[in-house]
């Protein structure tokens, strides 16, 4: 026997022997943990290590230490908390007091450890895992719970010894990972937006505070709303709002709609989307003219802004527009203003003329009691023009009538102006007996048009232009003004029967001296031609009413010691036998024409009168 | 015209007040309902122990942080002794160790104890706030945690006052206290030696804070609940 025991030793040494030497580590027991799960208790746990205790299994002890002890006390209890544990109940638990504890046999301390109680708290899970329905959504297919849950009965919540936080995790069944919720104090937590058609697992953990670690997870529970008999909808896949599509979509037609707005021809839509920015613009001005135009006409056209003043103007005043700006550099470029004049579309020359002068201070043509002379900027009768025909003008922009047809048009009228003249004269009691002049002025008057058209070549200077009559149809009938230069030349040959075909128009004086040669003194001719000198105009009327009389006449003729004038007034007229010039009234030129000789200029005017 | 004026002029002044009612209500709950030395004004004991329990659940929370990032910065390396936490000024004062002492021990005692313990702590966290700012390369957020202790400890003593004062039938006493004499140690020359002290006091106020931390829960929940939290 005692060899056998021998022989059983010798085998377990080499057992032993080549255990160790096979290079497993030695590990030492270890104190692996000391938690308290309440705040009242705590235990301590420990690894046992592959040491093996060859002499004999020796007892590891658990010693502990308080603050104010003086020696290690051994474990109270080593089976409570399981193997290799040991257990401190409430009446050897102090909280906040230092502890220490010591893993060792007799011979020697494998392991140490020192803390507090309150550092060690890790609660138990929390149990009875509920849930609740809240709501479900309008389509069936989500729907809201309610986890509720109690804390783990050893922690005594109630009484306040000691706090926790909960931290919920859910997620569905055949997911791996778990979703989270924030730690919060409340055991009770809402879930939001859960699929009915899906199961979920919910778990829930806890801990005494936010430095410290999450106890252990509590059971598992389990959401399954088929099972719970509520009604839903069962969806194969998850719908989702398609996003991305509505986005490209929506863009692409708003930009279609933007193209098509913008190519479409309606005026209408273009201006409600686009409003067009508004342009400057002036009542009654076309822009265009006043991009191209001249500055003259941009003055009239901005002076013109009235209507009504044009028919004031047409009755009144309407002979200063007759006026002509002599300077103007652009005279042979047109037609003699005569022409003009005479032409039936005398509105037109009438703008053409306003249009164009704008110097002559006619600032008392302009009247001023009519309100609406905001425009004229300008003293001129510019103003007056109308402004509808000026509308048309504006069109053929050709204010200064450079046009040749006005010269053709004015041609053939002041014909027939002179042709009518004659008939109506003859009609009068006056003309009867100078049927001989009447005649004379007939044939005369086809010859106007050479004449005119002399007067175009030879004079560009018509200052004044007398007019003669208005025709019913409100034509002005006008004597053009003839210089007595040209004239004169004729007149020296004046013979008896040989009335000069160049002259349309005859001074009184001249068709004195044509008439009785010899019959006067000298220097009544000579006055008489002096007068002649000047731009002499007679009108036809006037000729045929003289009378051969003209011994009673010329005796009022004016006296050599005036300035000659180039128009005397008649002061009587003895019809049919003669007129009596006024040497001295000069006539006012007024709304009654008289049956004078002459026109007086204004300038002539202004000497003679006192 | 007046209309339109006055109809704005009544809509900006409506814009105003919500604006104004919107920006305080934030401040509504935390500023105190009652001024100082009003009379009349009674805030409940619930809602002054709700308050209390808030703050000091704050200042246990920023203690461990701090606690925490100081022994994370400086304690690598050095064994800062365990044993060392058995020198906190404040283990003078009897205060109940387990759940059993504190539920036998009267309520205005504890409310005692609980206001000895804010106002022994008082003094070592205004040290602790311009100390720690000495700390060679101490952190911003540790230097910020040490502030608002400071700050948030003294609104807790107000608040703990008051309390006293409520609850308390006879005088209130004032022998509960328990000087802190741990200023020089906290201005050592040697670091070692002074970042020892330093983690002492960060372990002792963190313990400290727990306490009152968790009597004040458990007044409140015996108080004012009835023991049924």
């Amino acid at each position: 026997m005692d060899l056998w025991h021998l022989l059983f030793t010798l085998a377990l040494v080499c057992a032993s022997d080549s255990l160790s030497a096979s290079g497993e580590p030695l590990r030492w027991p270890q104190i692996s943990k000391c938690r308290s799960p309440e705040l009242e208790t705590f235990s301590c746990y420990w690894t046992d290590g592959n040491i093996y205790n060859l002499t004999a299994p020796g007892t590891i002890q658990l010693l502990y230490m308080k603050r104010n002890d003086e020696d290690w006390k051994e474990c109270p209890d080593y089976i409570t908390a399981g193997e290799n544990s040991c257990y401190f109940n409430t009446s050897y638990t102090s909280i906040w007091i230092p502890y220490c504890v010591k893993l060792a046999n007799k011979d020697e301390v494998f392991d140490e450890k020192c803390f507090s109680v309150d550092e060690i708290v890790l609660p138990d899970p929390p149990v009875h895992l509920n849930w609740t329905l809240l709501n479900t959504s309008q389509t069936g297919i989500h729907g809201d719970i309610q986890v509720r849950w109690d804390p783990p009965p050893t922690a005594d919540v109630q009484k306040g010894w000691i706090t926790l936080e909960y931290e919920l995790q859910y997620k569905e069944v055949n997911e791996t990972k778990w979703k989270e919720l924030e730690p919060r104090l409340s055991t009770m937590v809402p879930l939001y937006s859960l699929k009915m058609g899906r199961d979920y697992e919910i778990r829930v953990r806890s801990r005494q505070r936010t430095s410290e670690k999450f106890g252990e997870f509590s059971e598992i529970l389990y959401v399954s709303f088929s099972q719970a008999g509520i009604e839903f909808v069962h969806c194969a896949e998850d719908i989702e709002f398609p996003w991305f599509l509505v986005v490209v979509f929506g863009a692409c037609g708003l930009a279609i709609t933007v193209i098509l707005i913008l190519l479409s021809k309606q005026p209408r839509l273009k201006m409600l989307i686009f409003p067009p920015v508004p342009v400057p613009k002036i009542k009654g001005i076309d822009p265009d003219l006043l991009k191209k135009g001249k500055l003259d006409e941009v003055n009239s056209i901005l002076a013109s802004h009235d209507n009504y003043k044009t028919q004031l103007y047409n009755d009144d005043l309407w002979v200063e527009f007759i006026e002509l700006d002599i300077e103007d550099p652009d005279e042979k470029n047109r037609v003699s203003d005569t022409d003009r004049l005479l032409s039936e579309d005398h509105l037109k020359s009438h703008s053409c003329l306003g249009a164009k002068d704008d110097d002559s201070g006619r600032a008392s043509c302009c009247e001023p009691d009519i309100p609406e002379t905001d425009f004229s900027a300008s003293d001129t009768c510019d103003a007056i023009s109308d402004i509808d025909q000026f509308k048309k003008v504006t069109e053929k922009e050709d204010l200064l009538c450079l046009d040749r047809k006005d010269n053709d048009e004015s041609l053939p009228s002041l014909a027939n102006t002179d042709t009518q003249e004659p008939h109506m004269n003859t009609q009068s009691e006056n003309s009867q007996p100078w049927p001989p002049f009447a005649d004379r002025i007939d044939s005369a008057s086809p010859s106007v048009h050479t004449q005119l058209s002399n007067q175009n070549s030879l004079t560009n200077t018509d200052f004044y232009a007398q007019v003669s009559d208005i025709t019913p149809a409100g034509s002005v009938v006008l004597s053009p003004g003839q210089k007595s230069k040209v004239g004169r030349a004729q007149f020296d040959g004046c013979t008896e029967q040989n009335f000069p075909m160049d002259n349309a128009y005859f001074c009184e004086a001249d068709v004195k001296k044509c008439i009785a040669v010899t019959s006067h003194e000298e220097d009544e001719l000579h006055v008489q031609e002096q007068s002649c000198n000047e731009d002499a105009y007679f009108t036809t009327e006037s000729l045929t009413t003289t009378v051969v009389n003209l011994g009673a006449s010329t005796a009022e003729t004016p006296s050599s010691e005036m300035p000659v004038p180039d128009y005397t007034s008649i002061h009587i007229v003895h019809s049919p036998q003669g007129l009596v010039l006024n040497a001295t009234a000069l006539p006012v030129p007024d709304k009654e024409f008289n049956m004078s000789c002459g026109y007086v200029s204004t300038d002539q005017l202004n000497k003679i009168m006192p | 015209m007046s209309n339109k004026e006055a109809s704005l002029k009544g809509l900006l002044l409506v814009v105003l007040l919500v604006s104004i009612m919107l920006l305080t209500k934030e401040g509504v709950t935390s500023l105190p309902i009652c001024s100082t030395g009003s009379v009349n004004c009674q805030v409940s004991l619930g809602e002054l122990f709700d308050r209390a329990v808030k703050l000091s659940h704050y200042i246990h929370f920023l203690s461990s942080e701090m606690f925490n990032e100081f022994d994370e910065h400086y304690g690598q390396g050095r064994h800062f002794i365990a044993r060392a936490v058995n020198s906190c000024h404040t283990s003078s004062l009897t205060t109940p160790e387990d759940k059993e002492q504190a539920q036998q021990i009267h309520h205005e005692a504890l409310l005692n104890l609980v206001l000895g313990m804010l106002r022994s702590w008082n003094e070592p966290l205004i040290h602790l706030a311009s100390e720690v700012q000495r700390i060679k390369e101490a952190p911003d957020t540790i230097l910020r945690k040490a502030v608002e202790i400071e700050e948030q400890n003294k609104r807790l003593l107000e608040g703990m006052e008051k309390i006293v004062g409520r609850v308390h039938s006879g005088e209130v006493g004032n022998e509960i206290y328990s000087q802190w004499e741990g200023l020089p140690s906290l201005q050592l020359a040697d670091e070692d030696s002074r970042l020892s002290a330093f983690y002492n006091l960060l372990h002792c106020f963190h313990r400290d804070s727990h306490k009152i931390d968790n009597y004040l829960k458990l007044l409140k929940c015996r108080l004012i609940h009835g023991s049924n939290c």
